[in-house]
């Protein structure tokens, strides 16, 4: 992407996804700064109850102070009520805006592959969704305001400044414009350290992460010391880069004070030149000194906020060269839907790469006909879990064509695709949710007593039972507190109960005990008669019963037919088998 | 909690954390006092300017000689707040930043020393969300703090200059000041609870973030993306919905805060004139009030920012706490491990364990020589995993004891019983870093140990294979690479450590046939000098195994070598057999 990612930028496209933060934007700034302008009027009575009575050569004039000091409180009563239901509509728009992008952001990453997803530490994408965002609401809530009611108040003040004495007025306003450019200058840099700032925060959160999950690991190797080390590095290395950001913006900062100083400095001294020339009155350049205070308060709000803008901008950023990755696997654009019934799967000289990678499956071609039971075996690593993502559209191949139910992957609506075919991964990854709820994610409209039904359809109706709490059992976080083979059992229900017409079982069964592993490829053969099955095992003895093997041997099918033809073959299939049945033979 | 409650656990808080850095906070501190010493010298410049330069030159028409030294004045005093604004802020930082490290740190410390137990409770993302985004709440306070500490200052200053100007104004200036700082107070307390349900929704959002892209593939392969963002929305907007709720309500309190200066200046202007009127005071003396409090304007809602951010912090704080004090910490003994032992007897008698409330192994003894490899066989969900765990002690059994070599497994120091045992889970973990440190776990060990670690486990071949070998970086979890290449890798860090007792969960399960057959014969002729469990379900593995144990409705039901168990035991004589009986029948199927 070679998308210019300035401030700029930026902020046009926070508006364009989340339409939120524009609704009613006008009206809320109109109010805001009518409520400063409102509230303005006070300090400018203010003055004049001290330049025209407190100062006033004739002596004071009680009711006159009386008056003037109404006129003040009613004026500040009646800006702060209107300033309030400003901050009120922008914060309820940021909010909302912010949530908004928050979830676009969180669903464009889950639309993205799985490649892409896992491609990066699970704590640093979160922070995309978390610490990214909260930045920017940190802005809006305090800098946004601040930034718009300040600088709509330097406005003013300059109005009234110039109202008052325009030549003075004229000074300060060099000055303020001297200095804000100076200002923008050091933004850039500033922008650069907070994008730093932002990568630091992600990294040490994927690494705290990756920690926290390995605490059992961690453990059981005795290795404490070093996972504190590593994390205590990251830690370090964030503080260091945040540190030396907020030095370098405090430095910023302080010359906003400065710059205060030499104003009033100037405008003294210009004044009483002016004074002595033009018969200015002692009081009239009080009241501007008071007027420049105005002025320079909110400027330097302006500049804090500035910093705070820098560092929202970088969590911003992030965001946004997220939306902006491409979903690769995409959505048809001419969609067509299968036909119902059992599916087929043909692979035409298919290869594959991951990015970046050697080839891991090299011209692949081969027909899995409708309602067959098609079994793929062959040695760790030579490419059965790929083929079969390939074959579910997890992925998409860099050379050749894949056709599911006669149609071409790709023009197969997902949500279509997913419907008629379940995959289970090697992980039987569950949600940390009841055993009910996690079958659900298979058929999201099933109630109690159809999940329960699967579980006896498969064989497994004694095991649930003799949970204490049944379906309603909770798992734990990644299925944790289920025995890994239950977890798998878990995983084949949640793929069934969806009547997948393709069902792909990627060793959806390598931690069951055998008995159950017979008794569920039963069920399983019995009750999918008439759709498509592949499985992918180690354990032969789904080959055996297969319609079809297929054996993976470095990216290539290299033998293909039925167990026993394959078996004459003496070949990569008769080595495996003869492991097998010598591994499996009980005596 | 009461108001009052706000306060003092807020400064119980802060002092925990002035504690950590006091240097930083004494700079900051100073800092704010420079700045508002600052403050105060230019309003008393401004208004000896008034008096001395302005007035007499513009009304008494004086020759302006004093012009420079004014200019100079002002100047002077600018730079000097600006060296005072840098100091606070920046050790301000320190302060912060610094704190968030320490806590951060300290709490993987802690949650590294708590039983497992603890943790199987707890969801990474939360955990995540705790180190994350509580601690950043947690000590939100510490930003403004050494300013308002500053502000303090400087309001008991211009309180006292007030009030030595005149009495009267003193009053109104303290009335004024309580007012604002009672209101303040209030809206920290009544926003404390909104506080902590944003924290807890934060903590959601993260947690749902994290399972989702944890489980990417299972919601992929299932279709379900737009079901999680479902959720992941409705959290967001649960979380929207508290952060409007509790911004609302602050505002309420900002805009009072925001008016309450200008108020008190106008109200000093009616009493000060009323002085004025009554002689009390010089008009130059209502002058540098006013002026003294138009300064005052911002550094008096920063007190507001304090006890607002104090709120914040204390309910973040809370569920930072409620990770600190999670006590279940593991104990450890004084013992070191002996690592030339060569391989150590188990003794396990009469243990109980159970998870949560379900026991899920009663009255287990087990007694096994040195040198032994004992294959642990049973159903899914029988305990075999459990009964690993307890063997290198990552759960403590409920009762009864387990020793290794006559050793309690509960007397080892910290840290020294995994150099006697080594563990293979499962699901094998992979870090995300070179295949190198994935099996030396950053400790040293010989090129040489490495390749015969690989060798043994079967994983030389693929690793050759791979772009940079050894050196060749896994991706989190190590998806970049097969189950089996994980799960052999898994096994080379077990066994470069040559442990006394290796035990091993079903560590071949995603390994095919023939890989695993070499592996198991490079293991029995490696003769290391180990004590092996190894939990399986394939004879193969099996047979290897000098004595074999049968687990089953939560106890041993049976113990012996392969044959003997094959005939005594009809439940283990089942699960032998599996295949083999299907491949019979399939064969006279077919036939
Ligand atoms: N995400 C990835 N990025 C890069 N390379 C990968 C990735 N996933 C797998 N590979 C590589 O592709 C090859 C094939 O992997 P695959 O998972 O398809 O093997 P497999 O046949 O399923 O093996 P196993 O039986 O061990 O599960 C392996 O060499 C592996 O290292
Ligand atoms: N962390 C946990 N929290 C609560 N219960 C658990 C936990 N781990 C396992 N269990 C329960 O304890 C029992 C034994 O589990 P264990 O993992 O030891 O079985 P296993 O024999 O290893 O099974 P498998 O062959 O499937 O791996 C199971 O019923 C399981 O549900
Ligand atoms: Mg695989
Ligand atoms: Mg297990």
């Amino acid at each position: 992407m070679s998308t210019d990612y300035t401030t700029g930028t930026i902020i046009r496209r926070a508006f364009m996804e989340a339409p939120v933060l524009r609704h009613g934007l006008r009206l809320t700034l109109f109010m805001a700064m009518a409520g400063q302008a409102i509230t303005v009027v006070t300090p400018i009575v203010i003055q004049q109850i001290i330049d025209e009575e407190i100062l006033a050569p004739t002596g004071i004039d009680m009711s006159g102070v009386l008056q003037k000091a109404a006129v003040a409180l009613v004026a500040l009563v009646i800006g702060v009520v209107v300033g309030r239901v400003a901050l009120l509509r922008l914060v309820k728009t940021s909010s909302s805006g912010l949530s908004d992008l928050r979830s676009k952001t969180f669903g464009h990453i889950m639309r993205q592959s799985v490649l892409h997803v896992q491609a990066e530490r699970r704590g640093t994408l979160v922070s995309r969704v978390t610490s990214d965002i909260s930045t920017l609401q940190e802005f809006m809530e305090w800098g946004g305001i601040g930034l718009i009611v300040g600088l709509s108040q330097v406005v003013l003040a300059t109005a009234v400044m110039v109202i008052y004495e325009w030549r003075m007025a004229l000074i300060a306003l060099g000055g303020v414009v001297i200095y804000l450019m100076m200002m923008r200058w050091f933004q850039r840099i500033l922008a650069a350290k907070y994008d730093e700032v932002r990568h630091e925060v992600g990294v040490s959160l994927g690494v705290m992460s990756e920690s926290i999950s390995a605490i059992p690991v961690v453990r059981a190797y005795g290795t404490e010391d070093t996972t504190k080390a590593r994390v205590a590095s990251a830690m370090e290395k964030r503080f260091r880069v945040e540190f030396t950001t907020g030095r370098f913006g405090n430095i910023l900062y302080s010359t906003a004070e400065i710059f205060a100083g030499i104003l009033t400095a100037t405008l003294i001294v210009a004044g009483v030149l002016i004074g002595i020339d033009q018969g200015m009155s002692a009081g009239t350049l009080v009241a501007f000194l008071f007027l420049t205070n105005l002025l320079i308060e909110p400027l330097q709000i302006v500049v804090e906020t500035l910093e705070f803008a820098q560092s929202a901008a970088s969590g911003l950023r992030r965001v946004i060269r997220v939306l902006d990755d491409e979903v690769e696997i995409e959505e048809p654009s001419d969609p067509e839907e299968l036909r119902p019934g059992g599916l087929s799967v043909r692979f035409d000289h298919v290869g594959y790469a991951y990015p970046g990678g050697p080839d891991v499956l090299t011209d692949i071609s081969l027909e899995v006909a409708v309602g067959s039971r098609v079994a793929v075996v062959g040695e760790t690593g030579s490419g059965k879990t790929t083929f079969a993502k390939l074959a579910v559209r997890l992925l998409d191949p860099s050379e050749g064509a894949i056709h599911i139910g006669g149609v071409q992957a790709p023009k197969i609506p997902l949500a279509h695709l997913r419907d008629r075919v379940a995959f289970v991964p090697q992980e039987g990854f569950l949600f940390d949710d009841t055993i009910a709820n996690n079958v659900r994610y298979g058929r999201t409209e099933s109630d109690d007593a159809e999940i329960w039904t699967a579980f006896h359809e498969l064989g497994l109706g004694e095991w649930v039972d003799g949970l204490t709490d049944g379906l309603e059992t909770r798992v734990g976080e990644r299925g944790g507190s289920l025995s890994a083979g239950e977890r798998q059992l878990v995983a084949i229900v949640r793929a069934w109960i969806g009547s997948p017409d393709l069902l792909v079982l990627d060793e959806a069964t390598s931690a069951v005990d055998p008995v159950l592993d017979v008794a569920l490829r039963h069920a399983i053969a019995r009750l999918t008669e008439g759709r498509t099955s592949v499985t992918i095992a180690h354990r032969l003895s789904t080959a055996e019963g297969a319609d079809e093997v297929f054996v993976f041997d470095g990216g290539r099918i290299v033998e293909r037919g039925r167990h026993r033809d394959l078996l004459k073959l003496n070949g990569t299939y008769a080595g495996l088998y003869a492991d097998w049945a010598s591994g499996t033979n009980s005596v | 909690m009461t108001p009052w409650t706000v306060v003092r656990d807020g400064s119980r808080l802060i002092w925990r954390f002035v504690k950590m850095h006091p240097v930083a906070f004494s700079i900051a501190v100073f800092g704010a006092a420079m700045f508002a010493a600052a403050i105060l010298a230019s309003a008393l410049v401004i208004g000896w300017i008034t008096d001395n330069v302005i007035i007499p030159i513009l009304d008494q028409g004086q020759e302006p000689d004093l012009l420079p030294i004014a200019a100079a004045a002002i100047i002077g005093v600018a730079a000097f707040k600006a060296v005072g604004i840098v100091l606070r802020r920046t050790a301000a930082g320190w302060l912060q930043s610094g704190t968030r490290r320490d806590v951060r740190n300290e709490l993987l410390a802690h949650q590294l020393s708590l039983k497992m137990s603890w943790y199987n409770k707890q969801t990474i993302g939360d955990l995540l969300a705790v180190a994350d985004s509580d601690v950043n709440q947690g000590t939100g306070v510490l930003g403004p703090l050494p300013y308002a500490t500053g502000v303090t200052m400087l309001l008991i200053g211009t309180v006292s200059m007030i009030s030595l100007i005149d009495p009267w104004l003193g009053v109104s200036a303290v009335v004024g000041l309580v007012a604002v700082i009672a209101i303040d107070v209030h809206g920290s307390w009544v926003t404390y609870g909104m506080w902590e349900e944003v924290q807890e929704g934060r903590g959601r959002v993260s947690s749902i973030a994290h399972e989702s892209f944890d489980g990417a593939l299972t919601v992929k392969s299932l279709g379900r993306e737009h079901y999680v963002s479902g959720r992941f929305r409705e959290a967001s907007e649960a979380l929207r919905d508290r952060l409007i709720e509790v911004n609302s309500t602050w505002t309420k309190y900002q805009v009072i805060i925001r008016a309450l200066p200008q108020l008190l200046i106008v109200l000093l202007l009616v009493v000060g004139a009323a002085r004025i009127d009554a002689g009390a005071i010089t008009a130059g003396n209502v002058v540098t009030v006013a002026y003294l409090l138009s300064l005052l304007a911002f550094p008096i809602q920063l007190i507001g920012f304090v006890l607002w951010d104090l709120a914040g912090s204390l309910a973040g704080w809370k569920r930072v706490q409620a990770v600190f004090d999670a006590d279940a910490h593991i104990e450890y003994g004084e013992r070191a491990a002996t690592t030339d032992g060569g391989a150590a007897a188990i003794l396990g008698s009469a243990v109980d364990f159970a998870y949560d409330t379900e026991p899920v192994l009663t009255g287990l003894d087990l007694d096994i020589a040195a040198g032994t490899t004992l294959a642990v066989v049973g159903p899914t969900g029988s305990g075999k995993s459990t009964l690993s765990l307890l063997l290198a002690r990552l759960w403590d059994p409920d009762s009864g004891q387990i020793h290794l070599d006559g050793r309690d497994l509960r007397t080892f120091a910290g840290s020294e019983l995994p150099k006697e045992v080594s563990y293979v889970a499962q699901d094998a973990f992979l870090f995300d870093t070179t295949v190198r440190g994935n099996i030396t776990l950053d400790a040293v060990f010989s090129d040489a140990d490495i390749a015969t670690a690989t060798r043994l486990a079967g994983a030389t071949s693929f690793i050759d294979e791979l772009p940079d070998g050894l050196d060749t970086e896994l991706g989190e979890r190590g998806t970049t690479l097969s189950g089996g290449q994980r799960q052999r890798l898994a096994l080379a860090r077990a066994l470069i450590r040559k442990p006394r007792l290796m035990v091993l969960d079903d560590a071949t399960s995603a390994v095919d046939p023939s890989v695993e057959a070499e592996i198991l014969m490079a293991l029995k002729s490696a003769d290391l000098p180990s004590t092996i469990v190894v939990v399986a379900y394939r004879p193969s593995s099996i047979k290897l195994a000098d004595e074999v144990v049968f687990l089953d409705e939560k106890r041993i039901l049976g113990h012996g070598s392969h044959i003997e168990l094959l005939e005594a035991s009809p439940g283990y004589a089942q699960l032998m057999q599996a295949y083999e009986k299907e491949a019979r029948r399939l064969r006279e199927e077919a036939s």
